[in-house]
């Protein structure tokens, strides 16, 4: 985090509720969490964990019903963007908060040239003429790597590939030059090769055009590869946060721990066996009074069950949400205690 | 439509196991029918000229990405589909070409664990008779032995006995691959193809999956064929891994051989593009980005398949397509890089030739 910066963006004690047949489900649970200028958060989990949602709650991009921004407030550019009338969330959405979705195939739309979808968000935030729109259009298509970018303006997405459709998805995103890019799981559709040519492009883009962006996904190597920093999120709550240097290095909080011990590796020594975390996650009919990870975490004690653990301070930047402390077992290595469920 | 001139047999690695599958020249075309009279004007070539083998008790995973025909392999190789041309054996005995009628008695030993548990399973059939039904179809156990082999299944898979009555929906994804799973094993099989069977998991259930076909295996003595996207999963899982690119494989080497040096430049581009969960090895690792797209299989390039997108394309490659040769003990790889010493296989790559694909080109960068 750099030091006196003032963050973009300025989560706190957000709160997401689902009503459905079966009763309420308490998808996201007083969450808080900020965005530096320039800065790429990654926001990991499992599905469930709420890491969608809560980005989803930030911009009113959740129906309602079924779903209830119940609680939180969310500043960005000094509007709280839970109060703000849908003129202006209308205003910052697309232009100053821009979002890129997982699978380019449904976010475009099918009847329109990619040229036409491009244009729009110029037309409509930036207030430019069809001539200007079309110029500024083709720059993005070239700026995302696109090449022929004046001809394939005319084309429709069915023309293009999987990963160019992302291309296209990334530059409608840029095209209002938005301070904020949120992209949730961009690269888990696609092939690992074509993965790695986004990842290329967006460092690239960062480089360039130095927007803050939060990138949503369950892929620990993804983050590894280009986070500054990142959120963990398990059963709807914040359970780590720390640069992602110190969080693979030195991961504090249990879920956290065993996940980045259940995936495998490509490189380096090959584990002979997976460590497995047992047991399913939540779904939190109400908000809850416990440690949501309690179940299935090997450090779980008495106090686990009476009270949630709020987030503290565990190293300068680092802050993970649980009583128990590795220290105690600094002695005893973690993995001895692996692969001994029964 | 006999093939008679399979590709030459690749020899696998030499050892006590005997290859429980032989497959040879496996080709799987997808007509295409166009026009008002639906004529046939081409083919999808799903899988081109496949030879491998599967010994006794191992562990095959067959990697790529999408469309390049994994996932028709391992069907075709199941006689899921009637194959265009090539040979099968499942235990030393052809079935290639035997009719879906002749087939039926040799279900039993075969079987496939799919991808989507939510899909391959019937909503209105509870767990008992999801797992039972094979038994069904292919015994005459009474109801009762039934029923008592459909607990020892589940069991073994790790489900509650007592959830026996309950329906699909009311299982987590992990659950519903075990009850794929106990479907699979019903009829005691000696190989199963299980198709990207932890891809729509999630990460710390994934990890319960395998270990459990890992247990499954052990115990049973089972044999599998391993499709799968995801290249550190197969590393974990697979004792040999093949490499396909657009229908056929480019590789096929012994697992910790392809991961400690894989020599098929496509093989080396895919590993490298796998992200690792570390920070400092992430940043460092020096990576292959492979330009554009993979071509259509219905129009494969002329020449070596990878040759419009290999960082290492050499005039060759465009004209006389690589067959899968034998470099090192149980290691083969199908590029002129390593088929012919002559040809300078250190010499750096010339730049890329004028496609006479224009189109083609313009999809790239």
């Amino acid at each position: 985090m750099p030091a006196g910066a003032q963050p973009i963006l300025d989560v706190k004690g957000l709160r997401t509720v689902f009503a459905t047949r079966q009763g309420e489900v308490h998808a996201v649970n007083s969450v808080s969490f900020d965005l530096y200028p320039g800065e790429l958060l990654g926001v990991v989990g499992e599905s469930g964990s709420g890491k969608s949602v809560t980005m989803m709650s930030l911009i009113g991009l959740l129906p309602s019903p079924p779903a209830e921004v119940r609680e939180g407030q969310v500043l960005f550019e000094g509007i709280d963007l839970l109060k703000a009338d849908a003129e202006t969330l209308r205003r910052i959405r697309g232009a100053r908060i821009g979002f890129v979705f997982q699978d380019p195939m449904t976010s475009l739309n099918p009847v329109f040239t990619v040229g036409f979808q491009l244009m729009e968000p110029l037309r409509k935030h930036m207030g430019m003429t069809k001539a200007q729109a079309r110029a500024r259009a083709r720059e993005l298509l070239e700026l995302v790597g696109i090449p022929d970018a004046g001809r394939r303006l005319d084309d429709y997405p069915h023309q293009f590939s999987g990963g160019m459709r992302q291309r296209v998805m990334i530059a409608i995103a840029l095209a209002c030059d938005p301070k904020v890019l949120i992209a949730d799981e961009p690269t888990t559709a696609l092939d690992v090769t074509i993965q790695a040519q986004i990842l290329e492009l967006i460092k690239e883009l960062r480089q360039k055009l130095g927007m803050a962006i939060i990138w949503i996904t369950h892929d620990l190597g993804v983050v590894a590869e280009i986070a500054d920093r990142v959120i963990v999120m398990y059963g709807g709550q914040i359970v780590e946060q720390a640069p992602v240097e110190a969080l693979f290095e030195d991961p504090r909080h249990p879920y956290t721990r065993a996940h980045l011990q259940t995936v495998p590796h490509v490189r380096g020594p090959r584990a002979p066996r997976l460590r497995v975390i047992e047991g399913q996650p939540p779904i939190l009919g109400a908000p809850p009074t416990a440690c949501p990870f309690r179940f299935r975490c090997r450090h779980r004690f008495e106090r686990c069950d009476r009270e949630n653990p709020t987030r503290r301070e565990v190293a300068p930047g680092h802050d993970a949400a649980c009583f128990w402390s590795p220290e105690e077992e600094r002695t005893a290595p973690v993995a001895a205690a692996g692969g001994a469920h029964a | 439509m006999l093939d008679t001139a399979a590709s030459p047999a690749p020899e696998a690695s030499a050892g006590a196991a005997r290859p429980l599958v032989e497959v040879r020249g496996l080709k799987m075309y997808f007509p295409i029918h166009t026009g008002l009279l639906r004529r046939h004007t081409g083919d999808v070539k799903a899988v081109d000229d496949v030879s491998f083998d599967i010994l006794e008790g191992e562990t095959l995973g067959l990697v790529g990405e999408s469309g390049c025909g994994k996932s028709t392999c391992g069907r075709a190789v199941l006689r899921l589909y009637d194959i265009t041309a090539g040979s099968i054996r499942l235990e030393g005995r052809e079935i290639g070409q035997l009719s879906q009628e002749a087939l039926r008695p040799l279900r039993p030993r075969m079987q496939m664990v799919f991808q989507d548990p939510q899909a391959s399973l019937n909503p209105r059939m509870t767990v008992a008779s999801i797992i039972g039904e094979p038994l069904v179809e292919h015994t005459s156990m009474s109801r009762a032995e039934r029923l008592e082999r459909i607990w020892e299944l589940m069991d073994a898979v790790g489900l509650n006995r007592d959830f026996a009555n309950r329906y699909p929906h009311e299982f987590s994804g992990g659950q519903r691959q075990r009850i794929g799973i106990a479907r699979a094993l019903a009829l005691n099989p000696k190989f199963i193809v299980c198709d990207e069977p932890i891809a729509a998991l999630d990460v710390s259930i994934q990890a319960q999956v395998v270990n459990l076909l890992e247990d499954l295996q052990e115990q049973l003595g089972l044999t599998y064929l391993f499709i799968s996207h995801d290249l550190s999963m197969v590393r974990h899982i697979a004792d040999r891994v093949a490499v396909m690119y657009l229908g056929r494989i480019v590789e096929l080497a012994p697992r910790d051989d392809l991961y400690a040096e894989p020599l098929h430049p496509y093989a080396k581009a895919l590993l490298s593009a796998v992200p690792e969960p570390d920070p400092k090895i992430a940043r460092a690792a020096r990576r292959i980005i492979l330009k554009g797209d993979v071509p259509s299989p219905a129009n494969p390039p002329k020449g070596c398949n990878f040759s419009t997108r290999c960082p290492r394309v050499m005039e060759i490659c465009r004209r006389i397509d690589p067959a899968l040769t034998e470099v090192a003990p149980g290691r083969q790889v199908a590029c002129h890089l390593y088929t012919d010493a002559s040809e300078s296989a250190e010499e750096t790559a010339p730049e890329r030739g004028e496609s006479n694909d224009t189109r083609q080109q313009g999809e790239e960068e």
